[in-house]
């Protein structure tokens, strides 16, 4: 019987990059189409299709890691170049959103009053809610590290509990979030403070749910015995994604919330 | 009116050099002299004074300004909608 004589893993053919790009297709035609026809059902399918590839590619993964081993050093040394490529980025998609900031609120146009905020725009305090949703974040960072350090200390209890918080802290920041945005006295339409705004915090919005839910797997593999005190690996990848998601908040906070206000 | 800002009015000829204003796009030095020139009107006005000296500006933000922007503005002053702090 042959046997690898390399510690890389040589994946086995799977349907479901194929699947992936299908449904990159449906979602970016299906919106095109719901756009110009008012039709749901390409979107739609894109939307499923997507699900049910993310949720079986990963799902491979912890059974080629997890049940079969394949995971060595040299694997995990690359999956987690990948992590950092992967939010690295991320960063610069972030970066844009905050270059389109700082160019309209720099030299604010005869448009706008020429002052920053616009004329007529009444911004959200700084102070407020934004300034509390500040401190659940960084709360949640604090919770974050206290679930690493209980896996690598083989605390089950205390790495469940930690992780716990850490998804209910974020699931209050996307709580508090979702009411400022309907209480605003501004939308998205209303110049371009209201674009900046609402899709660099969307954006963030949207990252803070994907990181939640990476964490809430991360829970469930750790009640159910995945992780051990030296190889955590997807748990770590999810720490570092939501520290991302922290930080982007702290540039936003003091970008738009606070300067901008 | 101060004999020098009167001089300086009599004698122009065209708007010039701002040293606030150095780059090519002058957008910024057109607004402000048109923001000035409303502010100034304000502020003579409501101490009693003589506007003359806002005509300064006036001349300026004639020079420099494209006419359909002073007219979107003069229409959004009337309606009350003009951006502008003056």
């Amino acid at each position: 019987m042959a046997h690898q004589a390399h510690a890389y893993h040589m994946v086995d053919p799977s349907p479901w990059p194929l699947t992936g790009a299908i449904a990159a297709l449906l979602l970016t035609s299906g919106t095109a189409i719901w756009f110009h026809f008012h039709s749901l059902i390409l979107v739609s399918a894109g939307l499923v299709l997507l699900l049910l590839t993310m949720f079986q590619w990963w799902r491979d993964i912890i059974r080629e890691s997890t049940f079969q081993g394949h995971h060595t050093p040299p694997v995990q040394k690359g999956l987690r170049y990948g992590m950092i490529l992967f939010i690295t980025s991320e960063v610069f998609f972030f970066l844009g959103f905050f270059w389109a900031f700082y160019h309209s609120s720099l030299a604010p146009t005869p448009e706008l009053g020429g002052c920053w905020p616009p004329t007529g725009v009444i911004t959200l305090d700084p102070f407020e809610v934004p300034l509390l949703n500040t401190a659940v974040l960084l709360a949640s960072g604090v919770t974050v590290t206290w679930a690493h350090h209980s896996i690598m200390e083989g605390e089950r209890k205390q790495a469940i509990q930690s992780l716990t918080l850490t998804i209910l802290l974020g699931f209050y920041f996307t709580f508090l979030q979702a009411m400022e945005y309907y209480e605003a006295p501004f939308t998205i339409a209303d110049g371009v403070y209201g674009s900046t705004f609402f899709v660099a915090t969307g954006f963030h919005g949207l990252h803070v749910i994907i990181g939640s839910t990476f964490l809430a797997v991360c829970l469930l593999r750790q009640v159910q015995f995945h992780f051990t005190s030296k190889h955590h690996f997807g748990f770590e990848a999810a720490a570092w994604y939501w520290h991302f998601v922290d930080v982007v908040w702290l540039f936003l906070y003091v970008s738009i919330y606070w300067w901008g206000s | 009116m101060s004999d020098t800002v009167e001089k300086k009015i009599k004698n122009y000829r065209t708007a010039p050099f701002d040293a606030r204003f150095p780059n090519t796009n002058q957008t910024r030095n057109c607004f402000q002299n048109y923001l000035d020139f409303h502010r100034c009107n304000k502020a003579l006005s409501a101490k009693g004074q003589d506007v003359a000296p806002c005509d300064w500006y006036h001349r300026v933000y004639k020079t420099m300004c494209p006419m359909s922007w002073v007219a979107k503005w003069d229409d959004q002053i009337e309606a009350g909608s003009f951006p502008g702090k003056i």
